[in-house]
């Protein structure tokens, strides 16, 4: 009865503005929802930060002076930096410029952070995004070579080299590529970045090894997830036997249906990994001498810049949150079962 | 149709002859792969922990200079020697027991601490049970490395301080498995049958839900056995894990990218066992979900 009467009002709700249509939209109350739990969710994160950064033992005023600066030396840059106040009011500072879009400075270099995430960024984003497309284009033409004949012999040989593959933590696979390719066949540099408007080839030659090293256990990981879903699809669905009776093709059954369907927990495995990736960007960033977030922020950590840090943690934590949420809405667009039941 | 036709029942015995055999060829497989890496996991365990006791293994610290580098299977070294002159396969042996007792320990804390949050949150449920897993997601939005590292660096680089440092990141994650295989069970009539004899909570958690999600936790826990592995190893590398002398897997390739270059081995060698072990552990887990599910 209750549900009724709601979806009534709704349609009430509906004829009267386009505002009244955009809160009735299951979709939007979906985003605005998720948005308003991921505050405080987000807030409690740079709360912890802040905790953290705290209580790591060391003085970041001693750091931003120099070693052989004097004591009054050190308490004239604590209190250019604010470090006398207590800390709560320190965090609540920190916050409100947050909020306003100040940023801060680095304790170390004094460099605005804003113009510091305008270099960094991009470089990381370039790193997670080229990551996802290299699995993805290794992994649904993998899985789907694999899924034609479960237990054959190239099933097999990728089952088995995908297991391993996936053992394989990211720092030794990034050791093992840069082994290969940069110290036995000299193909590539071994570390360092060249910026996107140095040339496009040198840029992605300087990226190729990073990326191998965060796309290939990816791709395992989804070849893997990817075949075992067709499969199971093609032996219990009924519109696969639906498709067989009409004489649809196997590949045709594979791609055009199968792989439809199986795209949907591809997706979502996708949207949950942005978070992890973006999290394995920082130890291989630190391997190849990536100038990205990562970076930033690990050196954040061991100068205790918590401004720095603070950003960081924020976008990586941001991103994962977002990446959830868009899963959820393209699942929301793409089957309207979900958008309704969830209300 | 009572007489069965000659050549048809042979078909019949034959083909039944073969599925046969491919089922039990089958299940000798489903056997072997559990346990050829239960094999490896008990066998890798004697190795790093009674090894040394019973192997003339020279020390893995303290090695001369003079010795260092030496190639594989010089006399008494049958892996060679570091950049520090000691013995490779001595410190493998004594970086394994290192990886394993910090995965272990990171293990059973993250199953008693994070197992009862998650299963007294589950169980009570209401306001209590939301503000623990809003604490807890907090903890799992964090970047996991960038958690470990900021605790590793306030409680200084030590091997219990790795413990604590990982179990940061290992309790969140088991309390929520916990908390929905607990909310699997807790509406089932042996549970409500408890508390309508009057069972206390505590003895419903523990005599009712605890058995009934043991399973789950055990199986979750061998996956996290080589994701903890790789999470020191990558605290190790970055030099917040076990401190320097000390070898652990982590540590040691750290050491050998030094010299990525000229021996490579040093880094093959400690990367060739934290994979075979990871991935011991990650076969051992999947295929034991897969039995318990009955797949």
């Amino acid at each position: 009865m209750a549900a009724t009467a709601e979806t009534t009002s709704i349609r009430t709700e509906e004829k009267q503005s386009i505002l009244g249509r955009m809160v009735a939209s299951p979709l939007i109350r979906l985003i605005v929802r998720r948005v308003l739990v991921s505050i405080p969710l987000l807030l409690g994160i740079s709360i912890l930060v802040f905790v953290l950064l705290e209580a790591i033992p060391g003085d970041p005023a001693r750091n931003a002076a120099g070693m052989d600066a004097t004591e009054e030396e050190v308490e004239a840059v604590r209190r250019s930096m604010g470090l006398d106040r207590p800390a709560p009011e320190r965090y609540l500072t920190w916050l409100g410029g947050f909020v306003t879009g100040n940023l801060g400075k680095s304790s170390v270099s004094g460099q605005s952070v804003s113009s510091m995430l305008a270099e960094r960024l991009p470089v990381t984003l370039e790193l997670v995004f080229l990551a996802f497309v290299v699995s993805l284009v290794i992994a649904i033409p993998v899985a789907l070579l694999a899924a034609r004949k479960p237990g054959g012999i190239f099933d097999r040989i990728v089952m088995v080299i995908s297991m391993t593959l996936l053992a394989v933590p990211n720092y030794v696979m990034a050791l093992l590529l840069v082994l290969v390719f940069a110290v036995s066949m000299r193909a590539l540099p071994a570390i360092g970045y060249v910026p996107i408007d140095e040339g496009i080839i040198p840029n992605l030659r300087s990226v190729i090894l990073p990326v191998l090293a965060l796309g290939l256990p990816l791709a395992c990981f989804y070849a893997r997830f990817l075949r075992g879903d067709l499969v199971e699809q093609i032996n219990s669905a009924d519109y696969v036997d639906t498709a067989r009776a009409k004489g649809v093709g196997p590949w045709k059954i594979l791609w055009g249906h199968a792989f439809r369907n199986s795209s949907f927990g591809l997706l979502t495995l996708v949207g949950l990994n942005v978070g992890g990736l973006i999290g394995g960007t920082v130890i291989v960033e630190q391997i190849f001498a990536m100038p990205g977030l990562g970076q930033m922020m690990l050196q954040g950590v061991g100068s205790l810049d918590t401004a720095v840090v603070q950003i960081c943690v924020f976008i990586f934590a941001a991103v994962a949150v977002f990446a959830n949420l868009l899963v959820d809405v393209m699942y929301a667009i793409l089957d309207p079962r979900i958008r309704y039941g969830s209300r | 149709m009572a007489v069965a036709d000659p050549a048809t029942t042979v078909a019949a015995l034959t083909s039944i002859d073969v599925s046969d055999r491919s089922i039990k060829w089958a299940r000798l497989r489903k056997r072997l792969v559990v346990w050829i890496p239960a094999g490896f996991v008990v066998l890798l365990l004697l190795v790093c922990f009674v090894g040394p006791l019973v192997l003339p293994l020279p020390p893995p610290v303290g090695g001369s200079v003079l010795e260092s580098q030496l190639p594989p299977g010089s006399p008494g070294h049958p892996l060679g020697t570091d950049v520090n002159g000691n013995d490779v396969l001595s410190r493998l042996v004594y970086g394994g027991r290192a990886s394993l007792t910090v995965a272990i320990a990171v293990n059973v804390i993250g199953l008693v601490v994070g197992g009862v949050t998650g299963a007294l949150s589950g169980y009570l449920g209401g306001t209590s049970d939301t503000i623990i897993m809003r604490v807890l997601d907090v903890f799992i939005a964090f970047p996991s490395l960038v958690l470990t590292i900021a605790i590793a660096q306030i409680l200084g680089p030590s091997l219990p301080n790795t413990i604590l440092a990982l179990t940061a990141f290992a309790i969140p994650a088991v309390a929520r498995i916990a908390r929905s295989a607990t909310l699997r069970v807790v509406n089932m009539p042996f549970v409500q049958a408890a508390e309508l004899s009057g069972s206390p909570w505590w003895r419903i958690l523990l005599r009712h839900i605890a058995p009934n999600i043991t399973p789950q936790m055990l199986n979750f826990a061998l996956l996290g056995m080589g994701i903890v592995i790789v999470t020191e190893g990558a605290l190790s590398f970055l030099g917040m894990g076990i401190p320097a002398p000390n070898p652990s897997w982590g540590n040691m390739i750290y050491e050998g990218q030094q010299s990525l270059s000229a021996t490579p081995l040093l880094v093959l060698w400690p990367s060739l066992a934290l994979l075979v072990t990871v991935l011991a552990f990650n076969l051992l887990g999947e295929n034991l979900r897969d039995e318990m599910s009955g797949r």
